[in-house]
């Protein structure tokens, strides 16, 4: 069973669009996994809506100021309406292709929010392999991030967050065993040491590089940003 | 968390409350986008348009603090309405919701391309207007996706078959494939690429 979801900030802002596409994919991957957040997700979106066009509403009469303003706008206004139903077409849902992704020879079928963004060169390191998403968000990093059975990220902490969504497969830290499905957000408050006996494929946002905190793995650091 | 969940909570009673005093009539707005859904109806568009533009030019302008912004969102969330009506349903949800859904994939969209410089319309890919499969029974995802793949599989040609049995059922290694069935390495992988074509179209083809 998932246990660990998205806190109700994130779910809400998720729903408002205010996100980054990477978290936002985050948890679209989580929910499409997770009745709960599914749930949540859906009640969350009827009372923005119901804030949003009904409530405003009553804004109307309360703000003066914008009826000058709903005045000039009505005339553009009538011109779109207009230019929006000159046309007649209407528009075909493309039905999904679920797309693959392999590493070491074992597929895994792409989460549906990332199936049109750019898949990087899979970076090969030990136990580790990883593939940056080319969501172009300036210093917040996106990969998948499979992990051979046997294999671990050396214990490290971060100055900023680190999300990892757990797409297949299980792996455990000190705080527990985590498996497909699980949304885990950690920040530089965390350190940890994932080890995943069975191997896994992760799909994980940071906006900082790893920081290895432990004893000859402090050589790593260099490589630190190559792995999330 | 405790602090955003009350005032979240007050937010709810008002809008329940606004919708008790039937400030806003949703069989008229299903009439509505049913009219334009069915007949491409003009009139009933701009009914819609009256009610919803005006809405949403100010909360565009809340968020992007520009007008030219603001407008774009109108322009291109009302364009959908337009477009998109048959995929409204009302079983499934309030028209307010859906507009909204619309309305919030589109200045991700915007956003997103001011942020990133990408134009890839991302929002439909993490909030698709259809759903791929029915939402309920998410829980059992995995098997009856097994169970689809499975029938899938039966179809593929028996050569295809029992590579790609082996491969994912039996969790082979591609050598150990070809040591089992006494092929070439090479022919392994071309029958386990062709089957996967093979069943991506097929798989693609129950999304519809």
């Amino acid at each position: 069973m998932i246990k660990h979801h998205p806190k109700f900030e994130l779910l809400q802002s998720f729903v408002n669009g205010e996100l980054a596409a990477s978290l936002a994919a985050g948890i679209a991957i989580h929910s499409d996994m997770c009745t709960q957040c599914q749930q949540k997700i859906a009640q969350l979106t009827e009372q923005m809506a119901e804030a949003s066009f009904e409530q405003a509403f009553l804004h109307n009469f309360i703000v003066d100021d914008d009826d000058d303003l709903s005045q000039v706008e009505a005339l553009d206004f009538d011109q779109m309406i207009a230019g929006i139903t000159e046309s007649d077409e209407i528009s075909e849902v493309k039905a999904t292709v679920e797309k693959l992704v392999s590493f070491h020879g074992q597929h895994y079928a792409l989460p549906r929010s990332l199936n049109n963004v750019e898949l990087g060169k899979i970076a090969h390191m030990g136990k580790l392999s990883r593939a940056r998403l080319q969501l172009d968000e300036g210093e917040i990093h996106s990969s998948l991030l499979h992990i051979n059975p046997g294999g671990s990220v050396p214990e490290h902490t971060h100055k900023g967050f680190e999300l990892t969504v757990l797409l297949a497969g299980s792996f455990s830290d000190e705080q527990g065993d985590y498996e497909a499905g699980d949304f885990i957000m950690l920040d530089g408050r965390h350190q940890h040491n994932p080890v995943s006996a069975q191997g896994c494929l992760c799909f994980t946002v940071a906006n900082d590089a790893l920081h290895f905190t432990k004893g000859i793995n402090k050589l790593l650091n260099p490589i630190g940003g190559l792995i999330y | 968390m405790q602090e955003l969940r009350t005032s979240l909570s007050k937010d709810t009673t008002t809008a329940t409350s606004s919708t008790m005093s039937n400030s806003v009539d949703h069989p008229q707005l299903c009439q509505w986008l049913n009219a334009v859904a069915i007949h491409r109806d003009k009139q009933a568009f701009t009914c819609l348009f009256k009610f919803f533009a005006s809405k949403i030019h100010r909360i565009a302008h809340n968020k992007f603090s520009n007008k030219s912004m603001a407008n774009e969102v109108v322009q291109d969330t009302m364009s959908n309405v337009w477009r998109k009506a048959h995929l409204f349903n009302e079983a499934k949800g309030a028209p307010t919701t859906w507009v909204y859904t619309i309305m919030r994939n589109v200045s991700f969209d915007i956003l997103r391309k001011m942020q990133a410089n990408k134009e890839d319309n991302l929002s439909d890919d993490i909030w698709p207007l259809v759903e791929a499969q029915t939402t309920s029974d998410k829980v059992f995802g995995d098997h009856l996706a097994q169970h689809q793949l499975l029938g899938s599989i039966e179809t593929l040609p028996e050569n295809q078959q029992a590579v790609v049995k082996g491969f994912y059922f039996m969790e082979m290694s591609q050598e150990q494939l070809a040591k089992h069935l006494n092929l070439p390495l090479g022919t392994i992988k071309s029958r386990l690429r062709l089957a996967l074509a093979k069943l991506k179209t097929k798989l693609g083809e129950h999304h519809d």
